[in-house]
């Protein structure tokens, strides 16, 4: 059971009230129970961040790192002990910008680790700074006029840079995150599971949505299915600059590290 | 089983209000002890899971435990029902 | 055997099994050797990274699985893994770096040795904190010194820095390697004891991953149970304060030195490439009155060896930088201390040092 999974003396956890990080939280160990993996060979790794902290609620070995590294810092837990489950925590700012090379450099080697990135378009610990992931036009206290920088397309630069799973779901398709968590797990190789999240306190209040409902309503109407998407480029339909693909993106098999040898 | 919100993790942040397609759940109306409006139940006996979890065998929609970002919402099994014994008296 | 390579050797006989590394000269043929033997030993691991902070962070994370992870570097390098150290001093994971110094600050001379990291290694990373560094001035030196700074990582657990320069990196000299060498591991961590609590010594047991412990570590200020707790002031300055006096106070237990002539007048403190021109000033030429210590740990400084020369009138400092562990011998005596720094990449000759000895006699 997923409980089982929780340091319970922790909690209640450090995120604000209608965080998603806690519902990705949930959806991952979900995912993990059902894999049946041992609690003492898993470990959960994470940069810096709002979402780096949730590896602490986690009962098993878990290594909070820097800035950015976590990526670096799973490489060599994979491959000095190819037999443990790897699973990265991290946030966008964290993934993308700080750690943007040991992210497409894990995906390059397409290391055997899941990572699942909380992509809620701000840096929220520090107090909501723009990101890469920051939607152009969007505020935050570092783009009080609206962010002028293209973001990230976190998903195309892990396809392009060799991962073996690459997934994007939101906070609110908690079923086939799960899912799709489940699947990165079990897929040798690098594994990115992209989740768009709610961060009232630091993104809905500037933009709009205040109450973490809103922002889930927003998810809800613009997290549009990969096929339909590609549908609606097909045919030429107005797509809403706010809306987004989501779905599985690639599952496939290059040669991977850190895998244990059939032996 | 039981649906159960645990008021020392919920943050008041509604989400499960937003998801239970069985409209279980409705923003609280009365802070508790913390100041945190801890939604309230309506008729939670209508949850699938509470009823037939133990018939299938395994956890049934759960939308509103796996949204829920604090860990508060979870089953208690509760005593299998026993049918209410009548004593007639004469 | 070149230094490096020597230094590569080191590891492998005291049971490096991960290597994490990126080149730079003049460190790379250490990588460039692990490179070639890792493969060929079960259970072991080279890795290139992308950088060198990844190179620091999958050493400290093969650390944490048990592993005995070491990488090289030089200047360059070694500042972009000082956020790292940082991070490895703070988590007390155990694990070696190999500092082969080159001339900087910045770039500068990448085929030039020199001492100017060690301040750095001292103080690099911010936060107070201590750690250990070796300093070899041999090609021999380059490998038992690197065999046993793992040896005193897993008894610390702490980061060890073996300081060597490019001048002992890239020298070749005849190395004899024994059968075997020592191997000390780490203290395991009793059942039911926490995996921050520290024993007398405030070395903790040590819990790697996979074991069922369920060790959280973190970065952050935490309490015993690996817990954070950033804001208690209480809980910053214990565990700062054990993090500095578990190496502080044992440098007794870790110093290592040789000492020529106590009874000299004019004493030489040396470590790294200069001990060699004092061998040879001291040893060979016998310019009277002199003596030396030569330092191979150079952190935690051993400063009550300067009281073992009952006669001295001037600690002489000669090394490849501006004057950095004469201002630290300074600190610890009363007598005239006369840094002889030398910066470019060369020796000191030992007219140099003749010179500096006829300066603290008055001579000139």
């Amino acid at each position: 059971m997923r409980n089982e999974w929780l340091r319970s003396d922790r909690l209640p956890h450090i995120y604000c009230a209608g965080c998603g990080n806690g519902t990705i939280m949930n959806c991952v160990l979900e995912a993990i129970t059902q894999t049946g993996w041992d609690r003492t060979r898993t470990v959960f790794l994470s940069g810096i961040g709002c979402s780096s902290r949730a590896p602490g609620y986690i009962m098993t070995d878990s290594l909070h790192t820097t800035h950015g590294r976590a990526i670096a810092f799973a490489t060599g837990v994979k491959m000095a002990d190819p037999s443990l489950h790897v699973v990265v925590f991290t946030g966008d700012g964290d993934l993308a910008a700080i750690g943007g090379n040991h992210f497409i450099h894990g995906c390059r080697r397409n290391i055997d680790i899941t990572v699942v990135c909380m992509n809620n378009h701000i840096y929220g610990m520090t107090g909501g700074q723009g990101s890469p992931t920051t939607p152009l036009g969007k505020t935050s206290t570092t783009t009080p006029y609206g962010a002028e920088e293209a973001p990230f397309d976190l998903v195309e630069l892990a396809i392009a840079a060799g991962a073996n799973y690459v997934a994007r779901w939101t906070s609110y398709h908690v079923k086939q995150l799960t899912d799709a968590v489940y699947d990165g797990l079990l897929t040798p190789g690098f594994s990115l599971i992209e989740v768009r999240c709610q961060c009232p306190t630091s993104y809905g209040r500037r933009n709009k949505y205040r109450e973490p409902t809103d922002y889930m309503t927003y998810l809800k109407t613009n997290a549009i299915l990969k096929r339909k998407w590609e549908e609606m480029e097909r045919s030429g339909e107005n797509i809403s600059p706010d809306s987004f693909p989501v779905g599985e993106f690639v599952r496939r098999s290059r040669p991977v590290m850190g895998v244990p040898d059939e032996a | 089983m039981k649906l159960e919100i645990d008021e020392s993790r919920c943050k008041g942040c509604n989400l499960c209000t937003l998801v239970c397609p069985y409209k279980i759940y409705r923003p609280g109306s009365r802070p508790n002890r913390k100041g945190i409006y801890v939604p309230e139940m309506d008729r939670p006996e209508r949850c699938p899971n509470c009823r037939l979890q133990e018939l299938y065998g395994r956890r049934l929609c759960g939308m509103c435990a796996l949204i829920c970002p604090d860990q508060a919402i979870k089953w208690v099994p509760e005593k299998p029902y026993e049918p209410m014994k009548v004593v007639i008296e004469y | 055997m070149q230094g490096n390579i020597a230094c590569a050797e080191g590891a492998l006989a005291a049971g490096c099994n991960f290597f994490g590394g990126y080149p730079i000269t003049p460190s790379t043929e250490v990588a460039e050797h692990m490179a070639s033997r890792m493969p060929k030993i079960t259970g072991s691991c080279f890795i290139q990274m992308e950088d060198e902070i990844a190179s620091m962070a999958a050493i400290i994370g093969a650390a944490w699985t048990g592993a005995r992870s070491m990488t090289a570097t030089s200047g360059p390098g070694f500042s972009l893994m000082m956020e790292n150290i940082g991070y490895a001093v703070m988590t007390e994971t155990p694990c070696v770096l190999v500092n082969i110094q080159r001339g900087g600050p910045s770039t500068g001379q990448p085929t030039m040795g020199a001492q100017g990291d060690m301040m750095q290694v001292r103080f690099g990373s911010h936060g107070d904190y201590s750690i250990i560094a070796l300093c070899p001035s041999s090609v021999q030196e380059c490998f038992d010194l690197t065999a046993k700074a793992f040896n005193l990582a897993d008894r610390f657990r702490t980061p060890v820095f073996l300081m060597a320069d490019e001048v002992i990196g890239h020298m070749r000299e005849k190395l004899e390697i024994p059968d075997s060498v020592e191997i000390i591991r780490p203290k395991t961590l009793p059942e039911g004891t926490l995996p921050f609590t520290a024993g007398p010594d405030g070395v903790p047991g040590f819990a790697p991953f996979g074991i069922g412990r369920f060790t959280h570590v973190t970065g952050l200020t935490h309490d015993e149970r690996g817990y954070p707790d950033t804001t208690n002031p209480a809980c910053h300055e214990s565990l700062v304060k054990r993090l500095v006096n578990k190496i502080e106070n044992a440098r007794h237990e870790i110093a290592d030195y040789t000492i020529v002539n106590e009874n000299a007048r004019y004493v030489f403190v040396c470590y790294g490439a200069p001990v060699r021109t004092v061998k040879e000033v001291v040893d060979r030429m016998k310019i009277p009155d002199t003596g030396y210590l030569q330092l191979k740990t150079v952190w935690p400084f051993p400063e009550e060896l300067l009281l073992r020369f009952p006669n001295v009138q001037a600690f002489i400092v000669p090394e490849m930088n501006l004057g950095m562990i004469s201002r630290e011998v300074e600190r610890h005596v009363s007598v005239r201390v006369i840094p002889v720094g030398r910066i470019g990449g060369e020796l000191h000759p030992p007219e140099e040092l003749i010179q500096a000895v006829k300066i603290a006699g008055g001579d000139v």
